[in-house]
Parts: structure tokens; C-alpha cells; sequence
């Protein structure tokens, strides 16, 4: 029987977790993963997780399912300490946890059967077995899909399954550890809405692990972890009015708080702790900034660099792809021409298109009705294939799981050995692979399992870029790094472009779209919506807007200002900027 | 690749076979194949064609899945009936042509495989794969195995197995085919050169493919783990096999159908 108590909370005392390995490894240093850390959550509070990658994070959701026991200190939830022989079944059936994957976590081969799981492992009999699984069903939108293959589900889905799965359980806690990482932002959202209702309605204590800042900003409190320690804790205006101390762990503050604080930092005001509790706060906040900004308050902006030529590089003629037969139409009558030098990003939700469209663009599929001209050369002609495939270098989404050879100079030399490339070349090329994606040369010589993931990435990358294309074309490169990484990742993107490379982008991630493309060409359900330069394509409401616009815009009409466009920045400070200078110049008139 | 073969799949549709209890389907699928060994007179390979028609009605596939699931092996048919017919010397020779012979006893064993093989896919199709969900055989696999914990042999744990295996068998074909396009675009080929080339160029997939399911292993174990799974003890099921009576009959007027066959060809010598 579990014993009553007073204690109505999860409790963490000096812990400390190291992973054991076997073996020395000098690329993923052995470090404690949570280092004495101590940090209490509430009953039925709904607190956030935040880190950098590799900062503990998941450990702790671990150590509170007891799916990994404390080296030092103790974890008591609820009042029973989890290192309790007694206690170990109850806390565990009482916690569930949603982790990253969607893929790895789902067991049935059929919807509710992966539903019925969980209780089926509890022993819960009939009856109220079928109930507990239609609700959780119900629960999550899945109802309609319960008898469906598990594996034929969207990614979004799958997570929904996952939060199903976890809720036919009946948990008083549930975790969710990087669940929305591999989603597209609608999806995210829905997930999101979904696990908040059920809090609330079953008073359910909601931990969310995250490095998106904006996600934790939907809750309560929120507890930021760095090297295995708590580095800072408190509720979403504690946190944030904490900025210096956010960025130097390389995280990032939500988009909308960092275009509060160049406001601010113009009008040399200062951003109170309630002026950061909540967007409604938020936005007045910034009105009231914003109205005392005077024009010379304002730095000038450096001119923007556009080098794009009007040379047609690649070109999709009325191409049309479908899937089973003809069942499910990939491509509906795309045509598209990519500009030489430019970065154009293909955006559009999971399931628009994007990846079978570029998958086009060297030859991987010919087409079976339209026309794709690379450099002049028509991909359909067996002849051009293998050119097509050496001008364009094709990076696909987590690259790093393509990996395979014993070091990680073979691996990235692969493409050269198959081109035939003299091997006295290699030497240099690869080393001139390495400088441009930033791997870390001293690492050339392990085996690529032994790296980090965001030099696996690199590594994957680069054995793409030794072949020197003149055409890149990535998939969602941003996807799984924490903010820090992306921001890298983008920066290398820009720098490639820079040095005469096209580059084209696959994203789902509208704010990443916006901020890094030359051009934007918006899918939806195999057709080509609408391609223009950033400034121009979020005008109408045919393309979703980023985040950071819906704010500025939800600012300016608060303030009254009309008539406001975005130049085409769409980074916070840049937004900042062109507001400033617009509502400034139009009080000067 | 494999677009238009239905080999292996499950048909969703509904029919008196998909809803027969899959435990006794397995034992109709037994019967049945010896039933197919057991019958060699023209007389009753026709009856089984005319009995594997019916149940092809009651599986109500359509007999376009069938001929799909058919197509994959003609070519093994062929194979196996050519065999059968140059390298069997016993018997009456038909004809003969430098060092090939054919004979009365080659041809008709080979037609008699041929046909066997073609009754034997079509069987074990509308019998299990096409009509019952890969977890109801493996559910039925644990049932009807079950009397062997006794022998405390791990029946529940090879049944979780098959499930979480054909579970994730769509899911690593995905995967096999993203990694196939990767390397493709780093200048592999996987269509050209010798046998010794090809099997080479495939380590460039199999290395890839078993890091990412040792991964996928290991975070599955963990997500059994936080969902309580702790073996086969206790546990219940949202879909417990039941047998009705209408199974039972279907199962013995079946079996009673495969033995009359049986006899009639022993009858018929």
C-alpha cells in the first residue's frame, strides 16, 4: 500500500549521475552528466528544462523514472525515495515519459495496440483496458487512426501516439524529453495543446525537456541546467530578465524577448520582471519602449549585400512524381529555376513535397513526367547522372547517420575514391572539407561513432562538400542542434554562399527560413505556393508568417502604428531596428 | 523494388478468414500443407484448385492481390519445374537431344513442384499473411506454444520479439532506402560491377544500418522500461484471442475438406 504524506513534491538532493563507459574516449570526454544538483518541482506545476545539449538535462528526467539510479544524493518523489526497493514499481507507473524519437518508442504494430501497452503491462483488466485506451485515443486525436500501422503514421502522429501511450497509463507525472525536437512547428503546437489540456484536466505534474526557449516559455517555471548543475531557476520573467547570463550559456532567448531587449536597449529603458511575464506584459512592454525611442537613439544599418546573379543554374520543368502507383502525388507541376549563387529555401510542412522534390535535383529520382536541367545537362540522359551527382551535393536530414567507414578521412574521402580522384589529392581536399564545415581536424583519424553529435554532423557533411559541388542542397540541416549549433550551422551556410556555392535549403522552420534565404519558394501539398525574396513572400496570407513577424505586427497595432512592413531581416534585432526607424520617422513628419 | 508485390503483406479487408481465430488458421495452414505434399493424382490437384478458389473467396482478397503475390515466385516456379524436368533420368524417355533427357517421370514431377510451390504460397497467403495481422500470429504463436513454458522455455519473450520485429521491419526499410540515396549521392552504385563489388558497395548501408538499430535498440529498451513492460507475467491484452464456435466449425469443416482430399488421392492411387 503506498504510505500518505505530506510531501507534494519531486525532490532532488545533491545528485550526481556519471554514464559509465568501457572504454577511454577522448573525442566524448567522461564528465559527471548531473553534478550535486539539488531542485524541487510542485505538485501539478508545469515547469521547463532547459539546457544546452549534453548539459544533464535528460539525465534528471532518468533519475526521477528510475530508469537510471543516482551515483551521490537522493531523488524523492512525493514523499518515497527512489532508491527504495518498495517504492520502485509505484513511482514508475506513476511517471511517464515521452522521449525524443517518435519511431523508438512505439512497440504495437497497430495504434491502440501500442496505446493498450502500457496498462497491458500494469495487468489492467478488460473491460477497462478498452476504455482506458479509446480515451487516451480521444485524448489525443488518434481515435479515428486506431487501427491504422503504427509505422505508416506522420512524425506528429507517432508523438501523439507516444503522449497516448503515456496517458492510458494514468500518470501523476509526465515527462517529456525533447518530444518536440524532430517536429515541424504546427505539429510542435498541436503536441503542446494537447499535453497542457490533459494537465490541467488530470492535474498532472508536467515536466518538459527543451533547448527551445520559446516552448519553455509556456510554463510556469523554469529551470535552466549547464554542466550538470542548476544554473538558474525561477518563473518565465525571473528567468528571462536574466540575459547575459542565458547567452553565455549559449542558449537563446525566444525571438519576441530578444526584440524586446534591442527595443530597450535603443531606448535605454529597462524591461522589469513583469514586464517579461507573459506576451500580453510583453508587448506592452515594448510599446512603452518603443514610443520613447528618438530617432538618433537609432544605430545605422549596414547595407544589405545581395549577390545574387540572374543565371539560371538548375531548373524543374512541370515536374509530377507520385508514390504507389499513382495513389499519393508527391509533385504536382513544379517548375522552379534556382539562381546562381543565391540561397533559396524550398519551406513547407512535413509531407509538401520539399524532400522528393530535391531529391530531383541530382538524378536519385528520375523524373516520370517534366524535365530537370542541371548546368545544362538534362538528368534524365543516363550519360549525365554521374556529373549531375559530382555538381550537386545532396545532404540529407541527420546526415550523421550515414556514416560508415573505419576513420573519418575514409569516410569523408568516399565520393572522391568513386570519382576517381588521384589519391595525392585527397590529403588537401579533405582538409579544405574540414576548414569549411569547422571539423575538428584532430579527429580526422577516429572512428566517426567516436564523435560528438554535432561533429558527426560536421564530419557528414563535409564528406559531401569534397566533392566540391557547385550546388548544395540540404535537408533541414538545423534539425536536433540546440541553438547554438544552428546558429553555427547557418553562419557556414552563409559563408558557403559567400564563396560562389548555391545553396538550397529544406526547412520547415519559417523564422530559419526567413532570416537565412535569398529567396523563399513555399510548398503545400506538391505545389509550388509562391517563390520570392523574404521581404515580399509573407505578404497575403497564403504563406505562414515566422513568429517573430506575427509579434512585430501584433506590436505595431497595438501602438498604432500602420502601414508597417518588414525590410526583410526578420532577426529580432533587425526587426527591432526597421520598427524603430519607422515609427521614429513617422513621428518626425 | 518491391511496389507492386503483395509477398507478405496484410490485406485489410474483412472476410470469414479474417476473422477466424488465428490459432486455428495456423492449424488449418499445417493441415493444408501436408495436404499439398500428400496429393500427387491430377484428379485431386484439381479439387485443391477448386478448394484454394473458394477459400480464396472467403478470404475476399480479390484475386488481384493473389496474382500479385504470385508474380514474385514465378520465376523460382520456372526454375524448379525446369530442374525437376532435365535432371530426373528415371522413366519412360519423351525426348532426347545430346546430353539432355526428358522423361515421362522428370516431366510430371516437375509440373507436380511447380504446381505444389504455386498451392504452397497461396495457402500460406490467404491462410496468415494476407487475412490475419502479423501480432494476432504471433499472439497465436505464444497461445498455442504456450504448454512449452513448462519446459521454462521463453514463449512470451519469443513472441514479443517477432512483434517488435515485424513492427520495425517498415521503419528499417525506410531507413535502408534514405541511406541507399545518401551514398547514392556521394557517387555509390549499387546496380554495376561484379558479385564481389556489389556485396562490398553494400557495407557502405549494412555499417549505417546496424549502428542506427543498435540506437534504436537501446532507446527502445528504455521506452519498454518507463512503460512498465516486465515480461509476460501478469500482463493482459486489449485483444485477447477468443474461440467462438463459429471458429471451431470453420475449422472443422476446413480440416474435413483437406482430409477428403487426402483420401480421395490415396483412393485414386
Amino acid at each position: 500500500m503506498p504510505h500518505l504524506t505530506d510531501d507534494k513534491r519531486i525532490r532532488a538532493d545533491k545528485v550526481s549521475f556519471s554514464y559509465k563507459s568501457d572504454e577511454e574516449n577522448e573525442a566524448v570526454p567522461q564528465r559527471k552528466a548531473l553534478d550535486g544538483i539539488s531542485l524541487q518541482i510542485e505538485k501539478g506545476s508545469y515547469t521547463a528544462v532547459v539546457g544546452p545539449n549534453g548539459s544533464g538535462k535528460s539525465t534528471l528526467a532518468k533519475l526521477i523514472d528510475i530508469l537510471e539510479e543516482p551515483d551521490e544524493g537522493r531523488i524523492v518523489v512525493f514523499g518515497r525515495d527512489t532508491s527504495s526497493e518498495d517504492a520502485f514499481w509505484d513511482i514508475r507507473r506513476k511517471c511517464s515519459i515521452i522521449f525524443q524519437n517518435p519511431d523508438n518508442q512505439i512497440v504495437g504494430t497497430t495504434v491502440e495496440e501500442d496505446v493498450a501497452f502500457g496498462p497491458e503491462n500494469l495487468g489492467v483488466p478488460l473491460p477497462e483496458l478498452r476504455e482506458r485506451v479509446d480515451q487516451a485515443l480521444k485524448d489525443a486525436g488518434l481515435y479515428e487512426l486506431r487501427t491504422r500501422q503504427s509505422s505508416a503514421l506522420s512524425g506528429g502522429q507517432k508523438q501523439k501516439l507516444a503522449i497516448a501511450g503515456a496517458i492510458a497509463m494514468h500518470p501523476d507525472i509526465l515527462i517529456m524529453d525533447e518530444s518536440t525536437a524532430m517536429l515541424d512547428p504546427r505539429s510542435r503546437k498541436e503536441v503542446l495543446d494537447i499535453v497542457e489540456a490533459m494537465r490541467i484536466r488530470d492535474n498532472l505534474t508536467l515536466i518538459t525537456i527543451t533547448h527551445d526557449m520559446t516552448e519553455a516559455a509556456r510554463a510556469g517555471k523554469i529551470l535552466v541546467i549547464k554542466d550538470g548543475k542548476l544554473a538558474l531557476e525561477g518563473t518565465c520573467g525571473q528567468v528571462f530578465s536574466q540575459k547575459n547570463t542565458i547567452e553565455e550559456m549559449s542558449l537563446v532567448l525566444p525571438v519576441e524577448y530578444s526584440f524586446a531587449y534591442k527595443l530597450a536597449d535603443m531606448s535605454k529603458g529597462t524591461l522589469t520582471e513583469e514586464d517579461l511575464s507573459g506576451k500580453e506584459n510583453l508587448r506592452n512592454a515594448c510599446v512603452r519602449e518603443l514610443k520613447k525611442i528618438r530617432r538618433e537613439d537609432i544605430p545605422a544599418k549596414p547595407p544589405s549585400m545581395s549577390k545574387a546573379e540572374d543565371e539560371v543554374i538548375l531548373s524543374a520543368e512541370d515536374l509530377t512524381y507520385s508514390y504507389d502507383g499513382g495513389k499519393t502525388l508527391a509533385l504536382d507541376h513544379v517548375t522552379l529555376d534556382v539562381r546562381k549563387g543565391e540561397i533559396l529555401v524550398i519551406a513547407g510542412r512535413t509531407g509538401c513535397g520539399k524532400t522528393t522534390l530535391i531529391t530531383h535535383f541530382n538524378g536519385i529520382i528520375k523524373p516520370s513526367s517534366g524535365k530537370v536541367t542541371v548546368l545544362g545537362m538534362d538528368s534524365r540522359d543516363k550519360k549525365n547522372v554521374m556529373k549531375i551527382r559530382q555538381k550537386v551535393g545532396l545532404v540529407f536530414q541527420y546526415p550523421e547517420y550515414q556514416l560508415f567507414d573505419e576513420t573519418v578521412f575514409k569516410d569523408i574521402s568516399y565520393g572522391l575514391k568513386k570519382a576517381g580522384v588521384p589519391e595525392s589529392e585527397f590529403e588537401q581536399r579533405v582538409h579544405e572539407a574540414c576548414r569549411k564545415t569547422g571539423f575538428r581536424e584532430e579527429f580526422l583519424y577516429k572512428s566517426p561513432f567516436e564523435l560528438s553529435g554535432g561533429q558527426q554532423r560536421r564530419a557528414a557533411i563535409a564528406g559531401v562538400l569534397v566533392m566540391e559541388p557547385e550546388i548544395l542542397v540540404m535537408d533541414e540541416p538545423g534539425a536536433g542542434l540546440d541553438p547554438k549549433g544552428r546558429t553555427a550551422m547557418f553562419n557556414m551556410i552563409k559563408a558557403l554562399r559567400d564563396s560562389g556555392t548555391t545553396v538550397i535549403i529544406v526547412s520547415h522552420n519559417m523564422d530559419d527560413s526567413a532570416i537565412v534565404a535569398d529567396r523563399i519558394c513555399y510548398m503545400k501539398a506538391g505545389r509550388i505556393v509562391k517563390i520570392a525574396p523574404p521581404s515580399e513572400v509573407f505578404e497575403g496570407d497564403d504563406v505562414p508568417k515566422p513568429y517573430i513577424t506575427e509579434f512585430v505586427n501584433e506590436v505595431a497595432d497595438l501602438a498604432g502604428i500602420e502601414g508597417y512592413k518588414s525590410e526583410g531581416d526578420f532577426t529580432p534585432e533587425g526587426e527591432a531596428l526597421a520598427l524603430a526607424a519607422f515609427c521614429a520617422g513617422g513621428v518626425s513628419l | 523494388m518491391t511496389g507492386d508485390s503483395a509477398l507478405g503483406r496484410y490485406c485489410n479487408t474483412d472476410s470469414l478468414l479474417h476473422r477466424t481465430d488465428p490459432r486455428v488458421k495456423i492449424i488449418l495452414y499445417v493441415f493444408y500443407l501436408v495436404a499439398i505434399f500428400m496429393l500427387s493424382n491430377p484428379i485431386s490437384l484439381l479439387m485443391l484448385a477448386a478448394v484454394t478458389l473458394l477459400l480464396i473467396y472467403l478470404g475476399n482478397t480479390g484475386l488481384k492481390v493473389i496474382w500479385l503475390t504470385v508474380k514474385p515466385i514465378l520465376l523460382l516456379v520456372v526454375f524448379i519445374t525446369v530442374i525437376n524436368i532435365f535432371t530426373i533420368r528415371a522413366g519412360k524417355p519423351l525426348f532426347s537431344w545430346q546430353f539432355i533427357t526428358v522423361t515421362e517421370d522428370g516431366l510430371k514431377t516437375g509440373i507436380l513442384m511447380g504446381t505444389r510451390l504455386i498451392f504452397l504460397i497461396i495457402i500460406t497467403s490467404i491462410y496468415l499473411t494476407l487475412t490475419t495481422t502479423p501480432l494476432k500470429i504471433s499472439d497465436s504463436l505464444e497461445s498455442l506454444f504456450s504448454w512449452m513454458k513448462v519446459f521454462r522455455f521463453p514463449v512470451h519473450e519469443m513472441s514479443m520479439m517477432m512483434s517488435i520485429a515485424l513492427r520495425f521491419i517498415p521503419t528499417l526499410s525506410d531507413e535502408t532506402r534514405k541511406i541507399m540515396n545518401a551514398q547514392m549521392s556521394r557517387g555509390a552504385d549499387y546496380d554495376t560491377g561484379g558479385v564481389i563489388k556489389r556485396i562490398k558497395g553494400y557495407i557502405t548501408v549494412l555499417v549505417p544500418l546496424f549502428v542506427s538499430s543498435f540506437n534504436r535498440a537501446e532507446d527502445l529498451a528504455t521506452a519498454m522500461d518507463a512503460r512498465c513492460y516486465r515480461g509476460g507475467e501478469g500482463r493482459t491484452k486489449l485483444n485477447p484471442l477468443r474461440l467462438k464456435g463459429s471458429d471451431v466449425a470453420t475449422g472443422i469443416i476446413l480440416a474435413l475438406v483437406a482430409a477428403g482430399m487426402v483420401a480421395a488421392d490415396r483412393l485414386l492411387g
